[in-house]
């Protein structure tokens, strides 16, 4: 396993990653405690999983499908009720594209 | 009332002996009388509350049949959506957020005439086992207010503990049912993973994540798990089995059925006290005909690791949802009135609380460009090695019985500065969240200081009519049974 130096700069590209915007005092302590957390689930680099195939859901192999039919959703009025901020009867969002 | 169970409560409101509004009104005086000294309710919708109640009594006066929670009042953790009432998962992110539909665990509920009593409190996101994490402040223990019920589902624990409702509903992804059952004295019951409906859970950990009751005895839990579980073609996780009616496992006997006690589950880290009373519980069982050998687990000790970089991985994901856009908080900092990703970037930042921005960036770290194999997939791998462990105790065994925590509630603020120190205190309730089995807290005798102490059962896949037999039966046998807070008790005198 890759020992990953989790100082300022990488928690600052994760946090980009994540649209979370940190202030510099707040990238320092989650250096601090996520190189912590990262050194104890290195202990998972000593399990021989040779052969052993991953876990990526428990069910995978038992979930049902549905028709693939139209069913009553949500109504318009309804979606947008909860929106901070809506525009000709849309979310509304910042400019995204200069 | 309130000292009455569900099945009790159901019986006489069916009968007439009592009105459901009656009940509602009697939780609703419980929870004015004591809960500002708890904050287990985030929201309590009085008088939608009382109107369910008297629809109820309504349906039962036109001779009307009466569903099995007749009349029952239930406290949904606040991470379950209903609609029209505000529904936070006690994050700033959502505060004010009121759904425009019902879960459809709460259909069911209302289905079988139980009354929606009110919103409790949670770690935000479900993430935390100390409920400090609540952006509305913490829950206490009703049976010591300086510490903690546990967590995540800290107030659906606590009001049922504090006789402030009869049952409840928490959700559990490792083991944030299990666990306040645990501090609390009790009864939480994890459903196998697909068994009960997710749609309208707000997701934390999508491959863990399982909603289930609380309640104050054994059979409370099997009727409420009876009525909430079923196909449901809105949650493409959710198992298409037929019904069953768990509360006839309660009265089965037990002679005969094997008890797996894992050596793994009574090494460093747990409490003597806490070992003694479990042990001794298991004693009582093995009086009662049931036959108790060892089992090795030996992935256990790998469960917080694993778990901790699966469940952030997918929370990182889940949690991409809250955005400012479609609803909840959006910032209204002037740079994010410019630029979309600045909107984003501080909408979050102002939103999220620090456990769950730390649980962000853990979970996009291991799934990030040149760790995903080293760290996701590795955990990926390791959680069959602990399903492996599952299946092979279960060749030889019919339930799994450990303690449900390494340690009586501990003090709230202890452990908030260290994560990690607050993750292990999971350690004997994640396994059975990634092998996805089923796994239940009963009860057993309190550690000297009057702190509760609850018996863990792990059942195979689907087979919760084993495990709720052999907890029925060690309930009949617990010096816990029917012991009251006295913060409670007090208040259901005045």
């Amino acid at each position: 396993m890759p020992a990953p130096k989790l100082d300022r700069a990488l928690v600052l590209h994760v946090a980009k990653l994540s649209s979370l915007s940190l202030s510099d005092a707040e990238a320092d302590r989650f250096a601090d405690e996520l190189a912590r957390i990262v050194r104890y689930v290195e202990q998972l680099d000593g399990v021989d999983t040779t052969d052993v195939a991953a876990t990526a859901h428990v069910l995978l192999d038992r979930m049902p499908l549905r028709e693939d039919a139209l069913r009553p959703c949500l109504s318009h009025e309804a979606a947008l009720s909860q929106a901070p901020q809506v525009e000709a009867d849309g979310f509304a969002v910042p400019t995204f594209v200069e | 009332m309130l000292d009455s169970s569900v099945t009790a409560i159901a019986a006489k409101v069916r009968a007439g002996e009592v009105s459901a509004e009656s009940v509602t009104a009697a939780a609703i005086a419980q929870i004015a009388a004591i809960d500002g000294r708890l904050n287990a309710f985030l929201h309590v919708p009085e008088q939608s509350a009382l109107a369910q109640a008297r629809a109820v009594d309504a349906k039962r006066a036109r001779g009307e049949a009466m569903g099995p929670l007749a009349g029952v009042p239930v406290a949904i953790k606040d991470a379950i959506c209903v609609r029209g009432v505000v529904t936070t998962a006690a994050s700033k992110i959502l505060a004010g957020y009121e759904p425009a539909y019902d879960a459809t665990v709460i259909e069911r509920l209302r289905a079988a005439d139980a009354v929606i009593l009110g919103k409790t409190n949670m770690d935000e996101f479900a993430m935390g086992s100390s409920s400090e994490n609540s952006a509305f402040g913490p829950t206490r223990n009703p049976w010591d207010v300086t510490r903690t019920p546990g967590g995540s589902s800290s107030g659906s624990a606590a009001a049922v503990a504090a006789r402030m409702a009869p049952c409840s509903l928490g959700s559990d992804t490792g083991g944030s049912i299990r666990q306040p059952a645990c501090l609390t004295g009790t009864v939480g019951l994890k459903p196998t993973y697909g068994r009960v409906s997710r749609y309208g859970l707000i997701a934390f950990a999508s491959s863990l994540d399982q909603i289930g009751p609380f309640a104050g005895d054994v059979r409370g839990a099997a009727r409420v798990l009876s009525v909430l579980s079923g196909h449901d073609p809105r949650d493409a996780t959710s198992l298409d089995v037929p019904p069953e009616d768990f509360e006839v496992a309660c009265g089965r006997s037990v002679r005969g059925l094997r008890i797996g006690v894992p050596g793994e589950y009574f090494a460093e880290g747990l409490d003597p006290e806490v070992a003694e009373s479990v042990r001794a519980a298991i004693r009582e069982l093995e009086a009662e005909g049931c036959v108790v050998k060892p089992v090795t687990m030996p992935h256990t000790l790998f469960a917080v690791a694993t778990y901790y970089v699966l469940a952030t991985a997918e929370a990182s994901s889940n949690l991409a949802r809250f955005d400012g856009v479609r609803f909840g908080l959006r910032t209204t900092d002037p740079a994010a009135a410019r630029d979309l990703r600045v909107m984003y970037g501080k909408t979050r930042d102002a939103g999220f609380g620090a456990e769950v921005k730390r649980r962000i960036l853990l979970g996009t770290f291991v799934l990030s460009a040149g760790y995903y194999d080293a760290y996701y997939i590795k955990a990926q791998k390791v959680r069959s090695l602990i399903r492996r462990d599952f299946d092979r105790a279960f060749e030889s065994v019919d339930v799994i019985c450990s303690p449900a925590s390494p340690t009586a509630a501990f003090r709230l603020g202890e452990k908030i500065d260290d994560p990690l120190a607050m993750y292990l205190n999971d350690i004997y309730t994640l396994p059975a969240s990634l092998a996805g089995v089923p796994a239940m807290s009963v009860p057993c005798a309190p550690t000297r200081a009057g702190l509760p102490v609850g018996l863990h059962i792990a059942a195979r896949a689907m087979d919760e009519a084993t495990m709720l037999a052999v907890a029925a039966a060690w309930e009949a046998r617990s010096p816990a049974r029917s012991l009251v807070p006295p913060l409670a008790a007090a208040a259901g005198k005045a």
